[in-house]
């Protein structure tokens, strides 16, 4: 019989211990790279001559990659000079990493604002350049592109939070939309519904553990609030998330909430069976009546969220992304000029946002942080599934009402098995909101604040 | 032997050969059933697939989805380079893998044991945990966005050299015995009388290191950022980002009808290819296990 | 460093073949060369961009490094974290539990398809159809498990409505998901399983079966006193591989359930993940290194069984 190497302990000591010397060994040959850990600023682009170079920039893949292709097209129809490699690539997989070893970076990337503080070190420091522009720019994303007190981002879109609605329902109900002024005054309007088709349970309530905090997190940034405060201590005793939380309990107490993962089976299903009535969420819910709903097709309509208190801000922000521009980047001049160009002039944002081939009636599932392109003409087509409503009109308002103050702590997205996972099990009868907060405010600091 | 006996005999032969192919055939539907919705569904409207995913209606089956996977996926890329990887890689694999294998089996020599226990550590160890610092590595080589970085990492795998080890060692010594007082060298007693007799066991080593080299993603989408370094797996993964990460976003169901599009387009000559190999591969096989 | 400077030295000797008996014994004396030369490419990858990451790695496990900045020492404060963490453990005992789910019945079944593919015809387009789950895309099939298994819409609770019986909540229950979850990944890996299985049973000699048939005995004597005993060996070592890849998993129960709900599916493997894609690489190595611990004791422990069983 063979004896079995793998089981002698003697052989795995003699490998652990043959590791450790070579561990050894490799820390004197130092494999670290050098970063130094806090972003450097970049200055204003000065061109000896019209503007020249190559530049890689990295988006998502999808239709909204096809519509940047056309807009980067027009930006080099205007600097003819310049190469641009749009590639399309996992961004969350690779930007990270790639940022750590600094090779073959790109010039700038599409990444989603809640992962910026967590690349933060490795971009470069906007300040200066984003100062003509910071009095125009939605308070909510500037505070988001912001870490440790510098620029890092450049502000793309506000995704403002909507109260999407059953038409005709409310209409058969004779409840009126424009009279759910406050949250108070939304249940009240959802009871009503209930008596006239009790079937129903008219309120969406998120049961994706991510997306609920998100979505959590879009009633406390509508107060002016966030997970943590100021000095980046954990802020969730407060009233925003007390109110938010007390509400949703409320709802789901008394039966007006229908409990299901957003765009899920059970989701779609209810919303197109008149079982769900309200949705609060952000814009880019629209995209449900649109594509996915064929029953209900026509009979949504969207409208600003209640406030939390009488002539409280109208509306959240739930979602978002930037670009941003690594610090190892070969020609961050170029790729700030790209961005500049499509986030501040009326043709780059025009082009990405207006009607084209790819979105016949234009990118309507949220609208740009630049406070003058909300001032424009609209940008995108009233929305035929949403009975020709004017989104724009709703929306650049909605944008308009966003108040600042709100802040993504590094960690927020492993806050989520905390947060989010409290979130659901109160919706579960499990917690109330005041162990929600209690509980997670515990658990996140113990496991996300206070570590080596 | 009885009349009874035979007969009894016969009735569970019988048996056994119905409750055989059953058990195959159930196996055989059950592992491709999901192929099969994913080939279908390709067909479809993006839309259609996420709300009504397992109905298949003739009238609104449409070519949308391989055209658009066509306009923003270079898949010819995505073949050419994945089919570099798995050759250059496989071989390495197969060449080097065997032989590794034999010599721990087979052989002993000053610090065998203390190799054989790093070995296990490493296997134990995951992957995942190497990605930065093998990154790193690469960076430091200047392999980053090449096909050596593609290639090399894992090239002769431990699992490799575990199996196949394993495999070597369940031989008889007195083969081997027998083959060296023949007056066989090392090298030729592993052509003649080693790789022989473990044919089955290096079928199974192909058709596995074929699959995980093909399926590997987590590497390759670090490292191959460049669409001129990006494997199958990586375009791939590029497209099912926005169904993962999120579903925020307007263009999400014409992602999906993309990923199953590209999915299939992937999948199905491989699945072919594989057929075909595999008929080479089990005449071996059989040809080993006849010989006794 | 004896490893190191052997092949060197091995491939500029020239090995002698054949030549009298005198050479022959002075060459058996000698350490065998021959080892070396076959271990040579192993040992170059591995140590190349396989101990040499490791190394790295190992050293981030005792400092903070997110990726940015220079390495800050910490010393053992990782590894405490992570064994005094509530959560550590919990991911721990999730992919314990499904460990128990998928590798005993695995094994089980992928021995039963072994053993009927052994002796069938057309075995080339079976071992093809086992391999179909592994070229399917795993989001496209988490989809599909999505839908399958959804509480209110999914076919399998529309089935059992049909059946007069209530819905389950397959993937919102948390004792409920674990199982589901098992379930893909049963699906997804048994062929891998089938494969290994196969080519131990092909190993097994015909003479053996032979004789015993001569003996008079049944197949199903055959199966219990031969085939089981003789496999255990490729058994033990499918066994030590599928602990591996459980408490390895991470992207089955990231895209079907994202560890919920309410953590139940947090297994090591996604817990791990968390960790590295957030770029906190040194809890990220220390926790690999806790799981290399783990995983290693439980292999022992279950091949240990195992080989009672061989012996028998």
């Amino acid at each position: 019989m063979i004896k079995d190497h793998r089981l002698t302990r003697r052989s795995l000591l003699r490998g652990a211990g043959a590791a450790a010397l070579a561990s050894g060994f490799a820390s004197v040959v130092g494999c670290a790279p050098s970063n130094s850990g806090s972003p450097q600023p970049l200055g204003t682009p000065s061109f000896t001559g019209p503007p020249a170079g190559e530049i890689t920039i990295w988006n998502r893949s999808g239709d909204l990659y096809r519509v940047f292709d056309k807009a980067i097209a027009s930006f080099t129809a205007k600097y003819p000079q310049v190469k641009v490699n749009h590639i399309a690539i996992d961004i969350n997989a690779t930007l990270p990493n790639t940022l750590i070893t600094g090779a073959d970076v790109p010039d700038g990337a599409f990444y989603d604002d809640a992962l910026v503080p967590g690349i933060a070190p490795h971009l470069y420091d906007l300040s200066q350049l984003i100062e003509p522009y910071k009095n125009d720019i939605a308070p909510y994303k500037l505070g988001v592109a912001t870490v440790e007190g510098r620029v890092v981002a450049i502000p793309w879109d506000l995704d403002p939070g909507l109260l999407f609605y059953r038409e005709d329902i409310l209409q058969a109900a004779g409840v009126d939309p424009a009279g759910i002024t406050t949250y108070d005054a939304l249940i009240e309007a959802a009871e009503k519904v209930k008596e006239v088709f009790p079937d129903s349970k008219p309120i969406h309530l998120e049961a994706n553990e991510f997306l609920s905090q998100l979505w959590l997190d879009m009633f406390v940034s509508q107060q002016g609030a966030a997970m943590v405060d100021a000095d980046g201590r954990l802020a969730l005793d407060s009233p925003a998330y007390r109110n938010a939380l007390n509400f949703l309990h409320e709802v789901n107490q008394r039966g007006l909430g229908t409990v299901a993962k957003y765009l899920e089976p059970t989701d779609v299903a209810t919303l197109d069976n008149g079982t769900q009535v309200f949705v609060p969420w952000a814009q880019w819910f629209v995209f449900a009546p649109q594509q996915l709903l064929t029953e209900t097709k026509g009979k949504w309509r969207a409208t600003f969220l209640p406030a939390w208190r009488p002539g409280g801000a109208r509306s959240g922000v739930m979602g978002g992304a930037s670009f941003v521009i690594p610090a190892k980047a070969r020609n961050p001049q170029l790729a700030w000029l790209l961005y500049e160009y499509l986030t501040f002039h009326p043709d780059g944002y025009r082009t990405v946002y207006g009607p084209n081939d790819v979105y016949p009636g234009g990118i309507n599932t949220s609208v740009p942080s630049y406070l003058p392109a909300l001032e424009s003409d609209a940008l995108f087509e009233p929305v035929a599934e949403l009975g020709g409503q004017d989104l724009w009109e709703v929306a650049t308002a909605a944008a308009r009402e966003v108040p600042g103050g709100y802040r993504i702590p590094v960690w927020w997205g492993r806050a989520v098995d905390y947060l989010g996972v409290n979130l659901q099990r109160m919706f579960a009868g499990q917690l109330t909101p005041d162990e929600v907060i209690a509980t997670s405010a515990d658990q996140i600091q113990k496991n996300l604040i206070d570590r080596p | 032997m009885s009349e009874s006996t035979r007969y009894r005999g016969q009735v569970q032969h019988r048996l056994g050969v119905v409750g055989r192919y059953t058990l195959l055939v159930a196996m055989a539907v059950l592992s491709l059933a999901p192929l099969v919705w994913m080939l279908l569904s390709a067909f479809k409207p993006g839309a259609e697939i996420i709300t009504d995913p397992f109905r298949f209606r003739v009238t609104t089956m449409t070519l949308d989805n391989f055209r658009t996977m066509l306009e923003t996926v270079r898949l010819e890329l995505g073949f050419r380079n994945t089919a570099i990887v798995v050759l250059a890689k496989g071989m390495l694999t197969m060449v080097f893998c065997p032989l590794a294998g034999f010599a721990f089996a087979k052989y002993e020599f000053p610090g065998k044991r203390l190799l054989f226990g790093t070995v296990l550590i490493t296997l134990m160890l995951p992957t995942l945990v190497l990605l930065v610092p093998l990154l790193l590595e690469m960076s430091e080589l200047g392999w980053v966005n090449s096909f050596p970085a593609l290639i090399l990492p894992g090239a002769v795998d431990a699992f490799g050299v575990f199996w196949m080890r394993q495999i070597v060692a369940a031989i008889p010594n007195e083969l081997l015995d027998a083959g060296r007082v023949d007056g066989c060298g090392d090298l030729r007693l592993f052509y003649n009388v080693v790789l022989p007799v473990i044919r089955p066991g290096l079928a199974a080593l192909a058709v596995l290191t074929f699959i995980n080299i093909y399926n590997d993603f987590v590497w390759p989408v670090v490292v191959a950022t460049d669409p001129e370094y990006q494997t199958l797996q990586v375009m791939l993964s590029t497209l099912s980002q926005r169904i993962t990460t999120n579903q925020l976003g307007a263009d999400w169901a014409s992602v999906w009808g993309q990923l199953l599009a590209a999915s299939t387009v992937a999948a199905i000559p491989v699945f072919v290819i594989f057929v075909l190999l595999q008929r080479h591969l089990i005449k071996g096989v059989m040809a080993g296990s006849l010989k006794g | 460093m004896t490893l190191l400077t052997a092949p060197r030295a091995a491939r500029k000797a020239e090995p002698a073949r054949g030549g009298s008996t005198a050479s022959r014994a002075r060459r058996r004396r000698r350490p065998p060369l021959a080892p070396y030369l076959f271990v040579a490419p192993f040992l170059l990858i591995f140590l190349g961009f396989g101990l040499y990451p490791m190394a790295f790695a190992l050293q981030l496990s005792f400092t903070n490094w997110r990726g940015a900045g220079v390495l800050e020492w910490v010393g053992f404060d990782n590894y405490i974290y992570l064994l005094t963490s509530e959560d550590f453990w919990g991911s721990l005992a999730n992919s314990g539990v499904l460990w128990l789910l998928v590798i005993p019945g695995q094994v089980i079944v992928a021995l039963a398809v072994a053993v009927a593919l052994a002796k069938a015809r057309l075995r080339n387009l079976f071992i093809a159809a086992l391999v179909a789950p592994f070229v399917t895309p795993l989001v496209a099939m988490a989809q599909v498990w999505i839908v399958l298994f959804d509480r209110d819409f999914g076919a399998v609770n529309l089935g059992l409505r049909d059946l007069g019986l209530p819905p389950v909540g397959w993937l919102t229950d948390p004792a409920l998901a674990k199982p589901t979850l098992a379930l893909l990944v049963l699906w997804r890996t048994t062929g891998y399983a089938v494969i290994l299985l196969l080519a131990g049973l092909q190993s097994i000699p015909g003479q053996v079966y032979e004789a015993a048939r001569l003996d008079g005995a049944g197949a199903w004597t055959q199966f219990w006193r031969i085939t089981l005993p003789l496999m255990m060996r490729t058994v033990s070592f499918y066994v030590v591989i599928g602990t591996l890849t459980v408490f390895q998993l991470f992207a089955e129960p990231y895209v079907v359930t994202d560890g919920g709900p309410f953590n139940s599916t947090r297994t090591a493997g996604l817990y791990l993940y968390d960790h590295i894609t957030n770029s906190d690489l040194g809890l990220g190595s220390a926790n690999s290194f806790l799981l290399v611990i783990m995983v290693f004791a439980l292999s022992l422990a279950a091949v240990r069984i195992l080989r009672s069983r061989e012996d028998a």
